[in-house]
């Protein structure tokens, strides 16, 4: 269960005060596929990156799996990000020396689980992402849909219950964009995984997505419930 | 996370950038390189000079004199004490009698009278001014003199004498072995009171016809001492030695300094100074509070030594100083690349803070790169001090060697001093490193994966 109330984040310089999320109330039940829909800079990614623990709230609260995020302090976030969420990412954000199956294993680095262990776990969920053939290549070597494939192994190595996917398709083409999604779609169905999408592309997300979420300057604009 | 981790991890990094990890790491092994040379000079310098005192029995020695020779101001047996000693009358005379006293006391091998007699050394055609000391056989057969050639003479009557390498070196010896067993003219200085009469007297005063004439000795060589020795604890080298019988036996002049014409005028006889050799330097303490309840001056090495270590201690830590100079540069160069470092894995830090990497974790990624950096350079740095100071040691050494001196050890390397150079590195790049860590685990991962 993913329950936000009040949820607000304001950037503030000493000249400008930009207000990104503002009382955001929203829940989600586990094992649902919800998209978050609505156009650039109405914050989507903020929203996301608050449910991901990689940013902290400027007020309202976030809880995950019965977990205050907002309520931990920066080694908790650490704790939180390594093994209760997955993220990925439009750019895909895979370390360019190094290849899919250290990409993959380096979450498992800061658990600190031993290397042979790093290695048969990684092997294995880039097998079942589809790229078990592939997993010496770096990431340069790849083509963007392998590039975000390696990068959800890498989300989904810690057995999170929640994926945070913010804008996966947006570098790929459409055929690859939908493939990704199916993806996500698969182990959502499959395994019970919580996936958290946020697109711009209503139509793509609208034929997989449990729930849409549509958000506007910041504030939930409409909630719907697709099936 | 697991160190190994942390270390290989460390190591991969690192290896994306050789050439800057190598010039950095470069950099750090100059410094230390520099520092350990600096410190193993001093060291190298403080334990000649101790172990040569020790070989030379000068902690076990001491001097006795007859009047405070250490009040005066400075150092040179030529010179009059600046304050009026008061007339010899009623003051003890350092005379036979006090020797055999002295000689008696617990603790005291041997004791010699301080004698040199200027003389003109003849020898291969040559001759030199010198003043030749008069040393007892044994304490020429004794540790303090290193032959390297023959020995020392058997009896304090022998016609021979013993002289160092480095003046036969003057004479134009180099080898020698050739010069043992040679006779060696001594051209003593003594009144000729033949021309003591009033009527040469006059012409003295002109300069023509001083009334003194020379004596001459033959001596043969029996022994060739490896260097000037001290014999003493006067820290007065000399390169030519003769026993006592052979010096009584010479005539010459009743002195060697001016101050011993005065001593001589005020009525004072005896000797002027008397060295004391001890079995030990434990006695050294004792030996010359008895000296000075019988009413003598005496002057112990020993007591001086503390003073000589302070001096050392002063000397490291100037060297040091220097060297630490290139260590603050290189530490600089450190904090430098993990800068550049940081700036060029921004992303990368972000990235390993989304999956889940602490600010401990990133901070410990940055300080193991930093420390790998200062111990190879550490290392590095070890090796290069050592090389660079073998190869000046032994080029010092070559030259010197041409100029009779021994092969000597400038530098010093103890195990402190090489595993402190290593575990300085790694502390020193562990400074450098902290604020780069810190600033490292502070990347905001929001800021490091947004694309633009």
């Amino acid at each position: 269960m993913i329950r936000i109330s009040k949820l607000s984040k304001i950037y503030a310089t000493a000249k400008v005060r930009v207000v990104a999320l503002q009382d955001v109330t929203l829940s989600l039940e586990d094992g649902v596929f919800a998209a978050v829909t609505g156009a650039s800079g109405s914050g989507k990614s903020t929203f996301l990156n608050l449910l991901g623990g990689l940013d902290t709230p400027t007020a309202g609260m976030i809880e995950v799996g019965g977990r205050k995020i907002s309520e931990m302090n920066r080694e908790e976030l650490a704790l939180y990000r390594r093994s209760g969420v997955g993220m990925i990412f439009q750019s895909f954000n895979l370390i360019p020396g190094r290849d899919a199956l250290e990409n993959v294993a380096l979450p498992l680095i800061f658990a600190g689980i031993p290397k042979r262990e790093r290695r048969k776990r990684s092997a294995e969920m880039l097998a079942r992402v589809g790229l078990g053939e592939r997993m010496r290549h770096r990431p340069s070597e790849l083509s963007g849909g392998e590039q975000q494939r390696v990068a959800i192994a890498r989300a989904l190595i810690n057995n999170p219950r929640v994926l945070l996917a913010d804008e996966p398709t947006g570098n790929l083409d459409s055929r690859t964009a939908r493939e990704i999604i199916t993806l996500l779609a698969g182990l959502n169905r499959d395994q019970g995984l919580t996936v958290v999408l946020v697109t711009h592309e209503e139509a793509l997300a609208g034929e997989f997505a449990h729930r849409g979420v549509r958000l506007h300057d910041g504030r939930v604009e409409t909630q719907e419930k697709w099936r | 996370m697991k160190l190994s981790d942390h270390i290989e991890l460390a190591f991969s990094n690192l290896r994306k950038r050789k050439l800057r990890a190598f010039l950095t790491a470069f950099g750090v092994t100059i410094g230390i390189g520099a520092l350990v040379s600096m410190v193993s000079f001093g060291k190298g310098m403080q334990k000649n000079v101790t172990e040569s005192f020790r070989s030379l029995d000068l902690f076990n020695s001491i001097a006795v004199f007859a009047e405070d020779f250490m009040t005066r101001e400075r150092f040179d047996p030529d010179e009059r004490p600046p304050a009026a000693v008061p007339s010899g009358a009623g003051r003890v005379t350092l005379d036979d009698a006090a020797m055999e006293k002295i000689a008696a006391l617990k603790g005291v091998e041997t004791v010699f009278p301080e004698i040199r007699i200027p003389a003109i050394v003849r020898f291969n055609e040559k001759e030199e001014f010198r003043l030749v000391q008069v040393i007892p056989a044994k304490v020429v057969s004794s540790k303090a003199f290193r032959f390297s050639a023959g020995r020392g003479y058997g009896s304090d009557d022998e016609n021979s004498l013993v002289l160092s390498k480095s003046f036969l070196r003057r004479l134009g010896v180099d080898d020698p072995e050739t010069a043992v067993g040679k006779m060696v003219t001594i051209s003593s200085i003594a009144f000729d009171f033949s021309r003591l009469n009033p009527l040469d007297l006059a012409a003295a005063l002109g300069g023509e016809k001083l009334p003194f004439r020379m004596e001459d000795y033959d001596l043969t060589v029996v022994g060739v001492t490896e260097s000037m020795t001290f014999a003493g604890p006067m820290p007065i080298q000399s390169d030519i030695f003769i026993p006592p019988g052979t010096s009584e036996r010479m005539k010459k002049l009743p002195f060697s300094n001016i101050w011993d014409i005065f001593r001589a005028r005020e009525g004072r006889l005896g000797y002027s100074a008397l060295n004391v050799r001890l079995s030990s330097p434990a006695y050294v303490e004792p030996v010359k509070r008895e000296v000075s309840e019988m009413g003598f001056q005496s002057f112990a090495l020993a007591d001086q030594f503390e003073e000589v270590q302070r001096g050392f201690l002063v000397m490291d830590m100037i060297l040091a100083a220097v060297g630490m100079i290139a260590i603050v540069v290189a530490s600089l160069g450190i904090v430098n690349t993990m800068v550049m470092s940081i700036l060029e894995r921004y992303s990368e830090i972000g990235i390993m803070k989304a999956v889940g990497a602490s600010d401990r974790d990133i901070r410990r990624i940055f300080f193991f790169e930093s420390s790998i950096i200062g111990s190879l350079g550490g290392v590095f740095g070890l090796a290069l001090g050592w090389v660079v100071s073998g190869i000046i040691n032994r080029v010092v050494n070559y030259f010197l060697a041409r100029q009779g001196v021994p092969f000597i050890h400038y530098f010093s390397f103890p195990v402190w001093l090489c595993l402190g150079a290593v575990v300085f590195a790694v502390a020193v790049s562990l400074a450098a490193g902290i604020y780069p860590a810190m600033r490292a685990a502070r990347v905001d991962p929001v800021r490091a994966l947004r694309h633009d």
